[in-house]
This record gives structure tokens, sequence and C-alpha cells, in this order.
């Protein structure tokens, strides 16, 4: 049962980081630029769900109300730090992210203080017993099932809808598609908007496991989602859920049976650097 | 009209010289995180080390002249501290330093320190290595591993658990904490059934708890900060675990109360600062500080504090004399302060005993208190 229980636990972070590194990965295979500001919109996600939960006393509407409102920031984002440097080199939008990220760690520390944030009344506490022996926090259950919803939805969306068709067609050929039509502008946006909204959902998520937020939760989340989009091949979104899912959980298991060699974010770089020297383009990227 | 102007010109001649000899400040160094991950505790250790010099001053200062607390932020890294310490004493030219930051930044600061022969006092930085950098640098909190050994007899004999799991917090402070605890654990008949560790990052404890679970302690002993211990503890009782928890003076402050809620409830710590003691001292900063600063006490201000007061009394009595008297001066402590009475052995560690609280309804309240001069003997060397 522990076994499986660690196994389950590795699925609930591999959850949060593929939320995160899912919004890295669009705006990789769209524009080409490492969004490391993200972590940023992870973390404003969280103070978000924090701070509207206590106000209303409802975590779905907090969460809801946060993927929205940060979906626009990371929009704001786009728009301040990438659109004007489309036409540069991408180590200069680079540069601008990190910068931004910087920044942002220390404005939400400005406007929230240094202390960080708890719920008054942390939802989702208590536990499901089942089999004997497997225990799963309701929390735990709940970022799983949300996490499965948000992708099949997004899924849909992107294989169904028309708008899901234009953007993926966006990405595949940004000429091409503008000769069809499509608004390409608007296709970023959309880009930007879906990213940071699961970002902000795997914020959320992380505030009610921890019952915390800080302004350098997204100092983890910043280099962690990286690697993860470089080990899943980076563009590939396929790649992207998996490395998550590995990473998470090897995490799990390495930090109970060799915590006392290697930390938890040792374990997930050593691990990508093993599967890069085998194969350098990552667990599916293109050749 | 000439010998009154030439009466007038002395008059003001001498006024200045008395005046700007008045307005002669007494620098002291105070290296503390204000940004980064420790900023929580290094605003803390500040308001509580400006507390003590605005009652210095308040008092007349220290042989008439004003105390002047010379702060940097070191971010709690070693390679911000080093400059700084650097700073200190080349170009603001104070007399001595007090460190309000964590182990890894006090230790960096204190080799430049010593070096320099510029008295350094770590408030409440524990790693043992510190005071051994030389005899200019002393600390007014217990080592780590004092810490810890008290933290075992708590568990083994004082509350009779004996089934342990250590959770480590992987830097120098939990680790000497845990050293100390591991030293003496059997002579308590303690059985160490897991050791776990975790990196001063992680919030998220799932595969810990998971495993704790099935190791079925009687007693969890855990180091680590009030953000990482707030959010283990919340986690662990989430999960229905509801073993005995013993922490330590990283868990104590309000904060650790309000990240952790009704699940901190029963938590008991070692530490140094007794809310509910009846000591003047004591019971005169936690009124001070909570006046002034808005919050409630921890035991970093605390810290901070008594430090503050114990190099204002070596500055006292030591006068206007060079560096090497201020240093003998302060080996030479015997002051009660808010963290309990302060004196200094040949190493400048000091020696006294372990307050232990525990949180009831919400607040930090006393348990019981550890004396064992030979359990709790600090380092000589």
């Amino acid at each position: 049962m522990l076994y499986l229980e660690l196994f389950f636990q590795g699925i609930v972070q591999g959850s949060i980081y593929a939320l995160i590194a899912l919004g890295l990965t669009l705006v990789y295979g769209l524009l080409r630029i490492l969004h490391v500001a993200h972590a940023a919109l992870f973390t404003l996600g969280g103070y978000l769900g924090v701070i509207i939960t206590n106000a209303t006393g409802s975590f779905l509407l907090a969460t809801a109300v946060a993927m929205i409102v940060v979906g626009f920031v990371g929009i704001a984002v786009y728009k301040l730090a990438y659109e004007p440097l489309l036409s540069k080199p991408p180590f200069i939008s680079l540069i601008a992210s990190i910068a931004l990220f910087i920044a942002s760690e220390e404005i939400f520390r400005i406007i929230f203080g240094p202390y960080g944030l708890s719920y008054t009344n942390p939802p989702m506490q208590g536990y499901f017993e089942l089999f004997g022996g497997f225990f799963l926090k309701y929390g735990e259950a709940l970022v799983i099932a949300l996490s499965v919803v948000m992708l099949v939805i997004l899924g849909w969306f992107a294989a169904a809808t028309r708008l899901g068709v234009s953007w993926r067609a966006t990405v595949t050929d940004p000429d091409m598609a503008r000769a069809f039509g499509i608004n390409t502008q608007n296709v970023r946006y959309m880009n930007f908007f879906i990213g940071s909204a699961l970002a902000a959902a795997a914020g959320v998520f992380v505030a009610m496991l921890n019952n915390l937020v800080e302004p350098s939760m997204g100092s983890v989340a910043s280099y962690k989602a990286l690697a993860i989009i470089v080990l899943g091949g980076l563009g590939s979104i396929r790649g992207t859920l998996i490395a998550a899912m590995a990473i998470g959980i090897i995490e799990s298991f390495g930090t109970i049976y060799i915590g006392h060699l290697l930390d938890r974010d040792a374990l997930a770089f050593a691990f990508l650097i093993v599967v890069l020297m085998i194969r350098p383009q990552g667990l599916l990227g293109a050749k | 009209m000439k010998i009154k102007s030439k009466l007038m010109t002395a008059t003001i001649c001498l006024a200045s010289i008395a005046s700007s000899s008045i307005a002669d400040n007494i620098k002291v160094g105070f290296n503390v995180p204000l940004t980064g991950f420790a900023a929580a505790d290094g605003t803390s250790a500040l308001n509580g080390a400006e507390l003590a010099v605005e009652q210095i001053n308040t008092a007349g200062g220290i042989n008439g002249n004003m105390m002047e607390l010379v702060v940097y932020d070191d971010q709690a890294s070693p390679k911000e501290a080093v400059p700084i310490a650097q700073k200190l004493i080349e170009s603001d030219n104070v007399v001595a330093a007090v460190s309000g930051s964590y182990s890894g930044a006090t230790r960096a600061a204190a080799g430049i320190f010593q070096e320099s022969g510029v008295p350094y006092i770590s408030a409440y930085a524990i790693h043992p290595d510190i005071t051994r950098a030389g005899d200019y640098v002393f600390r007014t909190s217990f080592v780590g591993e004092v810490q810890g050994r008290a933290g075992a007899k708590l568990a083994g004999e004082m509350l009779g658990l004996k089934k342990a799991v250590v959770v480590t917090l992987q830097n120098d402070f939990g680790k000497s904490l845990v050293a100390g605890f591991k030293e003496v654990s059997a002579n308590y008949g303690i059985e160490i059934v897991g050791e776990y560790e975790y990196s001063i990052k992680d919030r998220q404890f799932g595969p810990i708890v998971s495993k704790i679970r099935a190791d079925n302690p009687d007693v969890i002993y855990a180091t680590g900060y009030f953000f990482t211990a707030g959010p283990l503890v919340s986690q662990l009782r989430a999960a229905g675990i509801n073993t005995t928890i013993i922490g330590q003076e990283g868990y104590d402050s309000q904060k650790f109360i309000d990240i952790a809620g009704p699940a901190a409830e029963g938590t008991i710590i070692t530490t140094s600062l007794d809310r509910d003691s009846t000591a003047v001292e004591t019971q005169d900063f936690i009124t001070a500080f909570e006046a002034k600063s808005g919050n409630k006490t921890d035991m970093v201000a605390a810290s901070a504090h008594t430090a503050i007061k114990v190099l204002a009394a070596a500055l006292q009595s030591s006068g206007d004399a060079d560096k090497a008297a201020l240093r003998d001066a302060i080996a030479g402590t015997q002051l009660t302060a808010s963290t309990g009475e302060i004196s200094f052995n040949g190493l400048g560690e000091v020696q006294k005993s372990v307050q232990v609280q525990v949180v009831k309804d919400g607040q930090w309240h006393h348990h019981s208190v550890i004396h064992d001069a030979a359990l709790l003997a600090p380092p000589t060397e």
C-alpha cells in the first residue's frame, strides 16, 4: 500500500507540474520563447486563490476567478514583455522574461508582505481510506481529478473546435494560417490566456495542499518547468505531460529512499541529465 | 566688547566640540535577511533589534552616546553576508556587529569579523562552527546540538515516547539539531524507525507523510522553519496522523500557528522564549515588542533583542576603550535578558536552560523547562 500511495503522491505532484509546464510548452511551441516569467503567474494564481477563498468562503469560485484573472494577466505579460521583442533574437525575450520573474517575486513581497498567506479555513481537509490501508487526502484526489478534467477539455478544445484548430494551425505554420484568414494575434492571446490559466490552477492547488503561499513559491517552478519541457522534448505537449508525471513519481520515491543523498530538485535534474545523455532530444522530441 | 566676543567665540567652540562628541553615535552592524526566503524572520529580528536600540537610547544611550544600528540585507545568503561584513568593518567602521541572520550567512561573516578583530554576536544562528571562528565571536542562543539533545530528553524521558521518526531540513540549522538528537537518543531509550530529509524549498510533503504513516512512530522529531514546519504539520494532521510532533525554535513564531491552523494544536517545541515567563525582562520585552510592531513576538525577535542588549551592556562597561577591551567585556557578560540568563563560556557559547513551549488554543504557552547542566553543556572548543 505504501508504494501505491507513493505512486499516487507522484501523480499529484506530476499533475501540478503538468499544469505549469503545459503553459510553458504552449508558449515555446508558438513563439519559440522560454517563458520563465510563467512561474510568476503560478504564484499569482496561488495568492488569488487564497485571498478569494478567505474573502468568499468558496474554494471553487476562487479557482475559477483566479484562472480567469491570471489568464488576462498572462496576455498582459505577452504584450508587455514579448510582443515588442518578437523581431529580436529569442534570448532577448528570455532575458526580459527572467527579469520580469525576478521583479515579480519582490512585487509580491511588497504587495502581499513577506510572511506569506494561509487559508483561514483550510479547504479539503480529511482523507479517503480505501481497501483497508490506502490513504489519499481529499485535496490530493481533487487535484488529480481537476487536472484530468482540464487536460481533457483542453484536448477536446484543440481538436474539435474552430478556435482550437486555428490555434494548432498557427503553431504549425503561422504564415499559412494567416493566409487562411486566421488572426494570429488573437491566437497568441488565447495561447497565453490558456497557459496562464492552467498555471493559476496549479498555484491554487499548491496553495490548497500546502496551506501556504509565499512570494518566492514560483522559484522552484520556474526552473523545474523548464527542465520538464526539455525532458519531454521541446514543443511536444504529450512529451511534457509524460515528463511531468515521470518527474513527480521519481521525486516521490526518491525523496523517501535516496533523500539523504540527493534532495528533490537534485533528483529531478539527475533524471533529466540521464535521459538527455541517452536521448538528447528529450523523451518525445523530434530528432 | 573684545572680551565679550572672545568669550562668545570660546563658548561656541567649546559647545561645538562638546556637541560633536555627543553627536558621535556608536555604530553597531546588523546583518539580517530582509528579502528572499527568510525575509519574514529577518523582519521580525530587525524589529527586535530596533526595539532594543530604542530602549537603550531612550534610557540615555551608552555613556551618553546614542547607539546606531547599521542594517544590511543579507538575504540569508553567505555570498551576500561576506561583502556586507567587509563593508561594515571597512567603510561603516562599526565597533561591533550582531547577526540577525541564519547560520549559513552568519558562519561566512563570522570569519571576516574575527580576522578584523571586530566583536560579532550571533543572535539565533545555531551552527557550531560559528563560534569556532575565534574568540571575537559569541552566540546568545544555544548551539544546534544542545537543543537537539534537549529534544531527545524531552521525547524519551519527559514524554516517554520511544519510537521516533526524524525529519531533517537539509541545512546547517536542521542538521545540527538532528545531530544532537541522535547523539543522545539511545540514552533515553529512543529507537529511530525512520529518517527523512527535505530541502528548504520543499512545502509539499505528501511522500514523507505516507511513509511516516507506514512507520507508525510515537513521536515525530521534525526540524525546520515555520514556513516548512507549518505545511508539514498541517499535512500530517490532514492525513489523520495524530502522533506527537516535537519541533524546535525554527517553529517559534505566530506564523507557524497561522499556517497550520487548528493542526498546530499540541505541537511542542524546544526554544529560548517562554511567553508565560514571570521574569520582568521577558514580559517587558513581549509587551514592548507587540506595541511597537503590532505583531506577536517570536524567538528571532527576542534573540536579536537579547544580543543587542548584551552588546550595549558590554559597551557601557568597556567605555571608550578599544575593540579588544569590548571583546573582553562581552566575554564577561552577566545579564538577564528576554531569553534568559546570558553568560558565555570560553568558546563564546551561552549556557542556559531550554524552554519548552506548546501550542494551546492557538497560542504558544509554557510547557516545561529543561535544566540539565551536563546535557545542555555547550561545546568548549
